[in-house]
């Protein structure tokens, strides 16, 4: 599994943006520390993309000539 | 009780529809190329090893199946062939366009980083999987990864090469220049 630890961070379009109001927020953060917590949002953001993009296609009832396919085979 | 073989295909169509389109980037071609695949596997159903790990073995087979059509005939993409969800859907317009934008990013990276990135993140694949998928060195699946996630992060906030294509950018920006100083240094020694 990859690095996608938080549930409960938004990651709007401006990345870096979101990365210097956390600096801001967090005053004396070592970079590291903020460059993690962006990785994070980012990470999460591109799950969610990932599954706005996909999960349908997942979804989509299977056709019915391919299960059919596949029982004829089971049937041999 | 253990699942049958043909039970087994069933259920792993949706993941394979999900690797189908990751790696087509068409979802009238993934339909196709899923169902290439299962005829594939169920011609080939006494190659499998029962026991031995099934979702590798039927993603290996489609993704197979993928590079030979593709050495038969390069597919196109199409980016008015984007899921209804994000034309249809509810979510606010901007919200709509960076998810329009990220597709088009997807698109534009190599297609064995989109099929580990989105294996990785959608159906939670390790790397050790991923490896297995697609015949490579655990490693490599790691580093297709990670490079796809880099360049997504680097494209979506607006920056256009990292690592490597920085350096092939910066390194065809050098050979136009040497060829322009040949070009001035002949064109100087014929006046």
């Amino acid at each position: 599994m990859f690095a996608i630890q938080t549930d409960n961070m938004a990651f709007p379009s401006g990345g870096v943006r979101v990365h210097h109001r956390m600096e801001k927020f967090m005053g004396d953060d070592p970079p590291k520390e903020s460059k993690k917590t962006s990785d994070q949002a980012f990470d999460l953001w591109l799950k969610r993309g990932l599954h706005q993009l996909f999960d349908d296609v997942a979804n989509e009832p299977i056709p019915e000539e391919l299960l059919k396919l596949i029982e004829e085979d089971r049937r041999d | 009780m253990t699942k049958s073989f043909h039970d087994q295909v069933i259920a792993i169509l949706p993941k394979l529809r999900v690797q189908a389109l990751a790696l087509t980037r068409n979802r009238a071609a993934a339909e196709d190329l899923v169902q290439d695949a299962v005829c594939n596997a169920l011609s080939a159903q006494d190659s499998f090893a029962p026991g031995t790990n099934f979702p590798a073995w039927m993603h290996r087979i489609l993704r197979n199946r993928f590079i030979s059509d593709l050495r038969k005939k390069r597919e196109t993409t199409d980016i008015d062939d984007m899921p209804p969800s994000f034309l249809s859907t509810n979510a606010p317009h901007e919200d709509r366009i960076v998810l329009k934008d990220l597709d088009a990013a997807l698109a534009r990276l190599p297609d064995d980083q989109r099929e580990a990135l989105v294996l990785g993140v959608l159906e939670g694949m390790s790397y050790q999987e991923l490896a297995e998928v697609a015949g490579c060195a655990v490693g490599t699946a790691k580093s297709r990864v990670f490079r796809a996630r880099r360049q997504l992060e680097a494209w979506m906030i607006g920056e256009e090469h990292v690592g490597a294509d920085r350096l092939k950018a910066q390194a065809a920006a050098l050979q136009r220049k040497v060829e322009r100083n040949t070009q001035e240094k002949t064109a100087s020694s014929r006046v």
